[in-house]
């Protein structure tokens, strides 16, 4: 196929051009893949911190109900699942926490260590201190890091939690650090205690569930409610706000994808309406060696596709450059839901970004190209 | 002798505001095997006529027919295919393909006419070597003079063995050394193959080389010159 031949050395003879080509739709393949792996890694960032530091499944206490009373009943029921793995009676509140003259508000969790460790391995986050020694330690909590920090607290060090006209001293057993928000308020207290912060006897504020499979939450979750007459709700549900809110903002993302290739595509067109009017006598001497108008056609819309392949690997290889960077950079927790901002790169999303730079250097070859091949051959011969 | 080229009452108006009459009546009939020149001031109508012979461009009315077909009226497709199969064009200026050496330039219409790359390489080498540059197969046009480069096109013209070359100006661009090499060249293929060249010239030292001489002024032919041994004899063919 001649029109190979000669669109492969029209490229091979303007490096420049060609470079400059390949980098404006590298470019944009490179922001679109790593804008895309922003909000892929946050989906996943968002899902497994929900995953890991909320129970899959919320069983609250029945309606006209503050707290539920008959939990451990309800605990084995809620075993009987199959898909269930472990189930957390809590005693969650607010408080605030008093050490010298700091004072900080405060989330605490009333568990039972080993049932708690099940639902969330709080023990994987813990930095200090054996969260299994609260089962023990009637007076002692696990302290989130940034909360110990507010406060100034050491190892050690007693502290006052007060609810109310109520309060309790406690000694801090452990520190905690989950990497999220929750290191500004979290507070482990054993359930016992948390109940006599309380002061509304033996009784807990809700049921976590861990499940083998996190998207069976629903499923199960609407079984629960069947069953019992407590109200189960799946993280799913739970965080249905914002899972929407990102579907919603992907609609507009991938809006804004489409302008970006828009605008790489004229910029692809510009140059190749540059190469052809600069290649108008060539085409009207290859007219007159017998190429037809298709064939014409054909060598500029070659042209044009050939770069896609080399501009959507130097894209993919941009991106993952910075993906690697943006992985590198530490960002508060108040701003970023973990530590370090995840860029997502699978190779599904390079194989759908570079079909679609394909497909944008063919639509931006094909009225360049037609233009060429509608040239008059006289006066393109005749052209200067 | 059997004629390759019959024009019938060839108009050519060009121009939608202001009409140029470029051609204007012209009767011609070639034979297979001419060696001719077009001659006549700028402007007077001979590279339209070339064009017109060479399937570039369309006439306003009148007919052509080439080996006895009537090419007027048929399609792109099919006017490409002519102009691969049956033409040869060399132009003033070489158009050679700045991007491709000399053999790669000759090969040009071998390769679009389909010939496999190998036999068309080997094609293509015999034909260089022909006009001289068997040792320049490998250069680009920039490696090489002009009349070199003139020669490569004139190479790349017969490649595919068409059975009319056409030339524009060929050595109008050369310097006497040159355009007689080229003119050798054409003349001997000429001999050799029986080809038809057809040649537009307004050197008149070049024309009188050829057998048959026509003059065109304002779109007609107004005078024929043909070859009588070393001179030519010239008839008028229509009032000036």
């Amino acid at each position: 196929m001649f029109e190979w031949t000669v669109a492969n050395r029209h490229i091979l003879g303007n490096p420049r051009m060609v470079l400059f080509t390949v980098l404006s739709v590298a470019l944009a393949v490179a922001v679109i893949m790593v804008l895309m792996g922003l909000t892929e890694g946050y989906k996943e960032n968002l899902i497994s911190n929900t995953v890991e530091n909320s129970p899959h499944i919320t069983v609250d206490p029945k309606e006209d109900e503050d707290y539920i009373t008959l939990y451990r009943t309800l605990s084995r029921i809620i075993l009987e699942h199959p898909e269930v793995e472990a189930v957390s009676p809590r005693l969650i509140g607010k408080a605030a926490a008093k050490y010298k003259d700091n004072v900080e508000g405060v989330n605490f969790v009333g568990a039972y260590p080993l049932q708690e460790d099940k639902l969330l391995k709080v023990r994987e986050d813990m930095i200090w201190g054996d969260y299994y020694d609260l089962r023990f330690k009637r007076h002692s909590a696990v302290v989130g890091t940034d909360l110990a920090e507010d406060l100034e607290l050491k190892r050690g060090d007693d502290f006052r939690l007060i609810r109310q006209n109520r309060s309790v001293r406690v000694t801090a057993a452990g520190f905690i650090e989950t990497g999220t928000g929750l290191d500004q308020t979290l507070v482990y207290l054993p359930l016992e205690t948390a109940q006599d912060l309380l002061g509304e006897g033996d009784v807990v504020s809700e049921a976590g569930v861990r499940l083998t499979d996190i998207y069976a939450a629903p499923a199960i979750a609407a079984d629960l409610n069947l069953e019992t007459r407590y109200k189960a709700q799946s993280w799913q549900e739970q965080s249905r706000d914002i899972l929407e809110q990102l579907d919603t903002q992907q609609v507009y993302s991938y809006l804004f994808y489409l302008l970006i290739f828009i605008i790489s595509g004229f910029g692809i067109a510009n140059t190749m309406i540059m190469i052809i009017s600069r290649r108008t006598k060539e085409i009207g001497i290859l007219m007159a060696m017998g190429a037809t108008r298709g064939s014409i056609m054909k060598i500029f819309i070659l042209e044009s596709v050939i770069l896609g392949p080399p501009s959507a690997l130097l894209g993919g290889a941009l991106a993952y450059v910075a993906a690697r960077a943006i992985g590198t950079i530490e960002v508060p927790s108040e701003v970023y839901i973990a530590t370090h901002m995840t860029v997502v790169l699978d190779l599904e999303t390079f194989a759908y970004v570079t079909l679609f730079a394909l497909l944008v250097n063919l639509v931006a070859g094909i009225y360049p190209a037609y233009k060429a091949s509608n040239l008059d051959p006289v006066e393109a011969i005749a052209s200067e | 002798m059997s004629n390759i080229i019959e024009i019938k009452k060839l108009r050519k108006v060009y121009g939608d505001g202001l009409e140029v009459m470029a051609l204007d009546g012209v009767d011609l009939i070639i034979e297979v095997g001419e060696f001719l020149a077009i001659v006549g001031p700028s402007g007077s109508g001979k590279s339209t006529l070339l064009n017109m012979i060479g399937i570039l461009d369309t006439p306003t009315s009148g007919e052509i027919w080439l080996k006895g077909k009537n090419i007027t009226k048929i399609n792109p497709k099919e006017r490409a295919r002519l102009r691969n199969r049956e033409l040869g064009f060399v132009f003033q200026y070489h158009h050679l393909l700045p991007e491709f050496s000399a053999v790669e330039n000759v090969m040009m219409p071998l390769l679009i006419a389909g010939v496999d790359k190998k036999e068309a390489r080997e094609r293509s080498i015999t034909f260089l070597e022909d006009v001289g540059l068997g040792d320049r197969l490998g250069n680009k046009p920039t490696q090489l003079s002009g009349g070199q480069n003139q020669r490569v096109a004139v190479a790349r013209a017969l490649a595919n063995h068409p059975s009319i070359v056409i030339g524009d100006e060929l050595t109008g661009n050369l310097d006497s050394k040159s355009s007689d090499m080229v003119y050798d060249l054409l003349r001997e293929l000429n001999r050799e193959m029986n080809q038809t060249f057809i040649l537009v010239t307004h050197d008149m030292d070049m024309a009188e080389k050829t057998d048959r001489i026509l003059r065109l002024v304002d779109g007609k032919i107004v005078s024929e010159m043909l070859r009588d041994g070393d001179g030519f004899v010239t008839h008028d063919l229509c009032e000036l």
